[in-house]
């Protein structure tokens, strides 16, 4: 409830100057924040700190789409670019799939529906939200969309070997939506246990919390914010938007439960240290019954996000074999890695 | 006394030995020392000395010799004296030996003193070899004891070989000169002698001991300084020469002296004293005078540049002080201060100390004007040098006392060698000998008169006599006894005996152990040795070597005792290493002179370029190989026994020893240099199996057999493991799948198209993977072999492997090369990596062992620590590699199945719509074999001679392998099956809307009387024919059996209605077609073998791959059968339709029969 009038949180002084690109995302990314399971008010260093984090990593993300079309030959970014960048992150290019081919399904149900008005519009809105968090089980799924949901082809997969492609409609089960499936019933069963205990207009917020979006009816600021035009020439179609949107979301949270995991150890190191004898008394004076809750529930702060952000650097990419041709390791620089939810193991 | 001879011999120069040895003995066979055997020792040594300088020579002067001697011994006959003359003799002598006063050095004069008597006990030849205290060479000297008793005093002293005993005749004449000339001679020998030895003793150190080329620069310096001072002489004699030769009194004598310069030389000693041997033995000469002479005069050769005719005792007296300048000035790191005048520049004062400069230079300019006239005067100046060095550095730190020390004893070592003579005119000489000769003709005996003119004419030979005689008299008076210059020639020789030793010292310990052995091996290696060469083989080789042994290890004790005495000066002086030092000495000229030529080559800090280049010799090879394999032998003989030491010899006498190199180079001097100096003659080593052997017969021998072998196959294909197994089998998979894949496409097209085209689709037909190796390959070098041009094309098609496996149909040639190259580039860094882990230092580990701390070491990294080190540093780890066998090799391979399975099921519904619009005979004949169809190969199915075909002959007419339908055929069923089947397509559609007709009733017996009258009895008729079986409606037929429906031709003619005959289309006759089919179908799955064969054949290991289009080879069987079903029942209850059943059973036991294709195969595509 307070979380929607953040929106009024004030701003670093030199992040006015600079433009509005921050002012209008930082709401979005709270929202997002608290999703992911940050209860307390970060701060507006660490808001702005995770969406400078979330600047640079969109940032890479055109460039390097950006490197390969024009490897390729093109100038255009397509949804091919991005899903290459994590092509070795399987869960996440499952889901990507999974959103994208229910975008379709909304994109045709819109077009079937516009004749009978936009009564589906909001239908297809929610579903849009929630495929953005949880991959579409909590959809509505109706024979129609399911007729024409089209699968994205990669050029890498398998069926691209052959020059002739397999029809349509039978269900493969893959590995790799097993495994999206198991990384979002992960993170559902999260969800569920921190709204089980919500009051209704606590979870009312919440699920308008869950259908925050970088891109949803912001598509042009955050084309200005990402620095289309800049980084990339090409205009991007609402796809590769709707795709970055995607990712970004998946970044925020990412990093948001990173930096939680990094608060918790942080305490539990405090507490078992014993930083001091107050506190240790203080603890003991917590387990009481009827102590105020609040005390544990402190916002995580830039450092816990920096130390976040170092460790999701440091994780090697599993399947991913980095080749340094230019000499020994040590004279690498070291990329900027895309964050990528990887508390799984694959 | 052969023992004697042998060692002798073999230590001198082999040159000598070859042609007298056998001579020697054979002239001393009965009496012992005849006077032929002195001559030749005589000669032998005379030649030792000219051997070194005058070696072209030698062997024509040899022949001469030769004959000459073979004819004098044959004059002589049995002569010689006995021993007891010999012993009194000796013991006349031997008061008169001691008795004489010796000129300096007492110490060698004790030691003189007990020599000689000993020496005269063994004349006797009593006593044993064990006492023979005296060197080796001292035995020749015996063998002179028959020569008159005056010599053997010196000789026996002198421990030297022939010549200082030589047959000097008793009587007194010429006795002061002869004895002086041999003095004389003794010592330029022991000067050769103890050069020669000491340069052995270094050579042999050669091989052993590495000296750095730290001094060659000094040695270079020092020489050019000598060379400086030689030349500033000459300049200086340059205009002074003439004059002064006239001021000598030699001027006139000029021509000459140069004439026996020329023609007579130092040979003439030898023939003086040939000369006065026969004179002595005038009587027993059988030969006229004037035979000698001639012989004389063939023998006699050149003289020295000293030689006066006029002056006794001047060749003498100069030959050996020039022999001594030049050694001093030689010790050039010590004589270099000394070789030139004082500048004053140096030393302003030096006028004012030194009254009296005096220099070696200035000593050479003086010998060679004649100014000195005695060895006095000689050795004054001499001394007078070094005294002013003293003199003028007082300091006694001075660098320059030292050296001024060391050419002093030098020079007190030196000194004694000269003769101590005094210049004398011959006429005054001649006049004394004369006189002399009158008193002791009775000594002589009777023929003196007859000598006489021998000498004499020798002595006239030189007539010109100057009026000059008074200045050589000066002297020595013509009154002089001639017992005095004998004696005194016998000290100075006495004398010079210890020096000698003492010079020689340094080596005669190396020598002692393996000189004599050497020698005679060492010459072998050059020579013909003398050994085998002489005739008298059991007394040659075999005394060589033990009597030498027995000989040198006499010498050594003896000499033991003399050694700290005189090496103590000598260390004194100089505190270098003694070894160190003789090499300096031995080496220096030479080292010098490459260092200089070395030095030649440079200008400046660069190369000179117009210097000429360095090229290699045949001689300096020659040599190279030469002073190697002595190496060899002298690291051998250290330590082996006699009899091996034979063996060897033997070894390297059967040895050509590779004097092809160099023919006819002996020319050429040979330098006293170890063989590192000549780094351009160096030969390396070459390898056994690359040199050309020959076998006894001359044949090359082959050697290749023993090392070239076959490269093992399989180094250039990727090796078998699972990996690999997977990878390929992915690979066939998606090859599989693209056969499929491409049927899928023509079906397609065919679906589109309204007219097809024989050969329009080619077949999709992928080569199969096959990794090539490379043909055995012969190779001759150790280990992998090296082909950077085949391991790149095998890295090369491995990644072509990869990137098929990723996907690729194919690829350009220049993005396979970039990869390449980059996967080369990667596997170079990988394997840098591994080395560089692998070669890391090993670390040391204290181990508690049983015999103390012991410390072990050991690989700093484990094997399994090295490969993860690798991949690490190279930015993979076993996590990346796992994931992608897992992710991309097995996954992939799982999803390929899949999708090849759902391929194949897609193609086979893409064929469906064809098959069941067929009617229900079309269904059951195709029996949903989709390849069948893709290929045309389904006229089996139908029969094999359906078109009847075969009973017409065409097959053998066209050489038809197969009687397929052409695939042509079916694509106006596919498209309009695709027509009807597509919803799109317009026709279909009311089609579908409207009921179908009622089917009509079948014609049966019972029912044709319904029919109209006028066909009934059409009917009765067809019926009859059909075994009053139902008539089947023409639209219920078969596709094929069906009357073509009539159709007017755009011409308008109709021309022939029908294409086959009549009674084949009848329903009743394909009835009895298929009941034949039924029964024979035996026969027909005889035929489809022999199809299945042909096939086989055909395609042969590609079978499997291509099987989905072979006939027998129906992978979706089952789910066909099963789809062919309800068409069956939709056909109703037709005869015919028992037919598929049995087919499908005969098939599916051809195909196990044809081993073709089986259910597990199946399943495994």
């Amino acid at each position: 409830m307070s979380l929607l009038n953040d929106t009024s949180v004030p701003l670093p002084k030199e992040d006015i100057a600079e433009g509005y690109k921050r002012i209008v995302l930082i709401p979005e990314l709270q929202q997002m924040m608290f999703v992911a399971g940050e209860t307390g008010e970060p701060s507006s260093e660490t808001t702005t700190l995770i969406e400078q984090i979330v600047h640079e990593q969109v940032i890479e993300m055109l460039k390097r789409s950006t490197a390969l079309a024009t490897r390729r030959g093109s100038r255009a970014i397509t949804t091919a670019d991005l899903f290459f960048l994590i092509r070795h992150d399987k869960a996440k290019t499952s889901r990507l799939k999974t959103f994208l081919s229910w975008k379709d399904v909304r994109k045709s149900a819109r077009e079937s529906d516009d004749k009978g008005g936009d009564a589906a519009d909001a239908a297809g809105d929610d579903a849009l939200g929630a495929v953005d968090v949880a991959g579409g089980p909590s959809v509505p799924v109706s024979e129609l969309s399911k007729r024409s949901k089209k699968k994205v082809k990669l050029p890498w997969d398998i069926s691209s070997f052959f020059s002739e492609q397999l029809p349509e409609g039978e269900d493969e089960d893959d590995e790799e939506e097993e495994e999206a499936n198991a990384a979002t019933i992960v993170r559902l069963q999260a969800a569920d246990r921190r709204t089980r205990g919500m009051t209704r207009d606590e979870y009312v917020h919440y699920s308008e919390c869950r259908q925050a979006s970088f891109t949803y009816k912001k598509a042009k600021r955050f084309r200005e914010w990402a620095g289309f035009g800049i980084v990339t020439d090409s205009k991007p179609n609402d796809d590769i938007v709707d795709i970055l949107g995607f990712l970004l979301y998946d970044i925020v949270q990412t990093l948001t439960e990173e930096a939680l995991k990094v608060k918790q150890e942080e305490d539990l190191n405090k507490s078992r240290n014993g930083d001091s004898d107050a506190q240790s008394k203080k603890r003991k004076r917590e387990t009481g019954l009827f102590d105020p809750p609040e005390e544990g529930t402190t916002p995580v702060t830039p450092k816990h996000v920096r130390e976040a952000f170092r460790r999701l650097q440091e994780k090697p990419i599993p399947g991913r074999v980095r080749v340094w041709m230019g000499g020994p390791r040590a004279l690498q620089r070291t990329e900027l890695k895309l964050v990528r939810y990887f508390s799984l193991p694959f | 006394m052969h023992k004697h001879y042998t060692p002798f011999s073999s230590k001198r120069d082999t040159l000598h030995v070859n042609g007298y040895h056998g001579f020697s003995r054979r002239s001393t066979t009965p009496n012992g020392r005849p006077v032929p055997a002195n001559a030749a020792r005589l000669m032998n040594s005379i030649e030792g000395d000219l051997g070194a300088e005058e070696n072209p020579r030698l062997s024509v002067f040899r022949n001469l010799y030769a004959k000459s001697e073979a004819r004098i011994s044959s004059l002589f006959g049995e002569g010689g004296t006995d021993k007891h003359g010999n012993t009194t003799n000796a013991e006349e002598l031997d008061p008169q030996l001691n008795g004489d006063p010796f000129e300096d050095a007492p110490a060698p004069a004790a030691s003189t003193r007990t020599k000689p008597a000993r020496k005269i006990d063994e004349d006797d030849y009593d006593e044993s070899e064990d006492e023979d205290n005296e060197t080796g060479d001292e035995s020749p000297l015996k063998s002179k004891s028959t020569g008159p008793p005056i010599n053997l005093a010196p000789s026996s002293s002198a421990m030297f070989r022939g010549l200082s005993s030589s047959s000097t005749p008793a009587s007194a004449k010429l006795a002061s000169s002869t004895s002086a000339a041999k003095t004389t001679e003794e010592a330029r020998k022991r000067l050769e002698e103890d050069k020669k030895a000491t340069e052995d003793a270094a050579k042999r150190s050669f091989h052993t001991v590495f000296h750095t080329l730290e001094n060659d620069r000094d040695a270079m310096l020092e020489q050019k300084k000598l060379e400086e001072s030689e030349r500033q002489v000459d300049i200086e004699m340059g205009g002074a020469g003439a004059a002064a030769n006239n001021a000598n009194g030699l001027g006139g004598n000029a021509q000459q002296g140069t004439l026996s310069q020329t023609n007579l030389g130092a040979s003439s000693l030898t023939l003086k004293n040939l000369i006065r041997m026969i004179d002595t033995r005038r009587d027993k000469v059988d030969a006229t005078d004037s035979e000698l002479k001639t012989m004389m005069s063939e023998v006699r050769k050149n003289r020295s540049k000293w030689a006066s005719e006029d002056k006794v005792g001047q060749e003498e007296l100069y030959e050996a002080a020039e022999k001594v300048l030049n050694e001093l000035r030689g010790m050039t790191e010590h004589s270099g201060p000394f070789l030139t005048k004082v500048n004053k520049k140096e030393a302003p004062d030096y006028g004012n100390v030194v009254k009296h400069p005096m220099d070696l230079g200035t000593m050479t300019k003086k010998l060679k004007t004649l100014a000195y006239r005695s060895k006095q005067d000689f050795v004054e100046d001499l001394n007078l040098i070094w005294q002013n060095c003293l003199k003028y550095n007082a300091n006694p730190e001075h660098f320059l006392r030292k050296k001024a020390l060391f050419m002093r004893k030098e020079t007190d070592k030196l000194v004694p060698l000269i003769p101590n003579i005094s210049i004398r005119d011959r006429a005054d000489v001649e006049a004394e000998e004369r006189r002399q000769q009158n008193g002791d003709i009775n000594m002589d005996g009777d023929e003196d008169s007859d000598d006489e003119p021998i000498i004499s004419s020798r002595g006239r030979k030189a007539p010109g006599k100057k009026a000059k005689k008074g200045t050589t008299a000066r002297k020595a008076p013509a009154g002089v006894p001639e017992g005095s210059p004998a004696a005194e020639a016998k000290p100075s020789s006495n004398h010079l005996a210890p020096n000698g030793l003492g010079s020689n010292l340094k080596f005669e310990h190396l020598r002692a152990e393996s000189e004599s052995v050497m020698d005679g091996s060492q010459k072998d290696l050059s020579t013909p040795p003398p050994g085998t060469i002489t005739p008298a083989g059991i007394n040659g080789i075999l005394g060589h070597g033990t009597q030498s042994d027995g000989m040198d290890i006499d010498v050594d004790s003896s000499i033991n005792g003399i050694v700290p005495s005189i090496d103590g000066p000598n260390e004194e002086a100089e505190n270098d290493d003694l070894e160190y030092k003789t090499w300096k000495q031995v080496t220096k000229k030479d080292r010098a002179q490459v260092t200089a030529e070395r030095h030649r080559l440079f200008l400046g800090d660069h190369l000179n370029p117009d210097e000429p280049a360095l090229r290699r010799t045949k001689l300096g090879m020659r040599r190279w190989l030469k002073n190697q394999r002595q190496a060899v032998s002298d690291g051998a003989l250290g330590k082996k026994s006699a009899e091996e030491e034979a063996e060897i010899r033997e070894n390297e006498e059967s040895q050509p020893s590779g004097e092809t190199l160099a023919e006819g180079m002996e020319g050429e001097e040979e330098r006293v240099l170890p063989d590192y100096y000549d780094a351009l003659a160096a030969i390396p080593d070459i390898p056994n199996r690359l040199q050309w052997l020959e076998d006894s017969s001359g044949n090359v021998q082959e050697p290749s057999g023993e090392f070239l072998r076959i490269l093992p196959q399989g180094l250039f294909t990727s090796p078998e493991s699972n990996l690999t197994r997977k990878i390929e089998k992915n690979l066939r998979q998606i090859q599989e799948t693209r056969k499929v894949t491409s049927k899928i496409a023509i079906v397609k097209q065919m679906q589109l198209q309204s007219q097809m085209y024989q050969g329009q689709f080619q077949k999709h037909e992928p080569a199969p993977f096959v990794e090539q190796d490379i043909e055995p390959t012969v190779i001759s070098e150790e280990g992998l072999p090296i082909a950077p041009s085949v391991s790149r094309a095998a890295l090369q098609r491995s990644t072509a492997k990869l990137l098929v496996h990723a996907g690729f149909e194919e690829f350009q040639p220049a993005a396979l090369d970039a990869i390449t190259e980059m996967a080369g580039d990667y596997f170079t860094k990988l394997a840098r990596t591994l080395n560089e882990y692998s070669q890391a230092p090993q670390v040391a580990i204290p181990t508690p062992g049983s015999q103390g701390s012991g410390i072990a070491f050991k690989a700093r990294f484990t094997t399994e620590e090295i490969i993860l080190h690798t991949l690490q540093e190279n930015g993979a780890d076993l996590d990346a590699l796992d994931s992608y066998v897992t992710e991309e090799v097995d996954r992939a391979g799982s999803k390929l199945a899949v999708t090849h399975d759902r391929m194949k099921a897609h193609l086979a519904d893409s064929l469906r719509p064809a098959l069941t619009d067929a009617g229900p005979d079309g269904a059951n004949a195709f029996n949903d074999n989709s390849e069948q169809f893709v290929g045309g190969d389904f006229a089996e199915e139908l029969g094999e001679d359906f078109f009847g075909f075969k009973d017409l002959g065409l097959d053998r007419e066209f050489n038809m392998a197969s009687l397929s339908v052409p695939l042509h055929l079916l694509q106006n069923r596919m498209r309009s099956a695709n027509q009807a089947q597509n919803p799109s397509a317009l026709s279909s559609t009311p089609l579908s809307d409207l009921p179908p007709p009622p089917p009509l009733t079948p014609v049966t017996i019972t029912n044709v009387k319904n029919e109209i009258g006028l066909v009934q009895a059409f009917f009765l008729a067809k019926l009859h024919a059909n075994n009053d079986d139902p008539l089947v409606e023409d639209d219920d037929l078969p596709q094929k059996q069906r009357f073509p429906k009539p159709r007017l031709p755009p011409t308008g003619k109709i021309t022939s209605p029908r294409k086959r005959p009549l009674k084949e289309q009848g329903p009743g006759k394909g009835h009895p077609k298929k009941k034949f089919k039924q029964s024979n179908g035996e026969a027909k799955e005889a035929g489809k073998d022999n199809v299945a064969e042909k096939e086989s054949g055909k395609e042969g290991d590609k079978g499997r791959k291509d099987g989905t289009q072979t006939p027998g080879k129906k992978p979706t069987t089952h789910g066909v059968v099963s789809n062919g079903a309800p068409a069956a029942g939709h056909s109703g209850g037709d005869v015919t339709m028992g037919t598929p059943t049995p087919k499908g059973k005969g098939k599916s036991g051809n195909e196990n029969e044809g081993g073709m294709i089986s259910p597990e195969s199946l399943e495994a595509t």
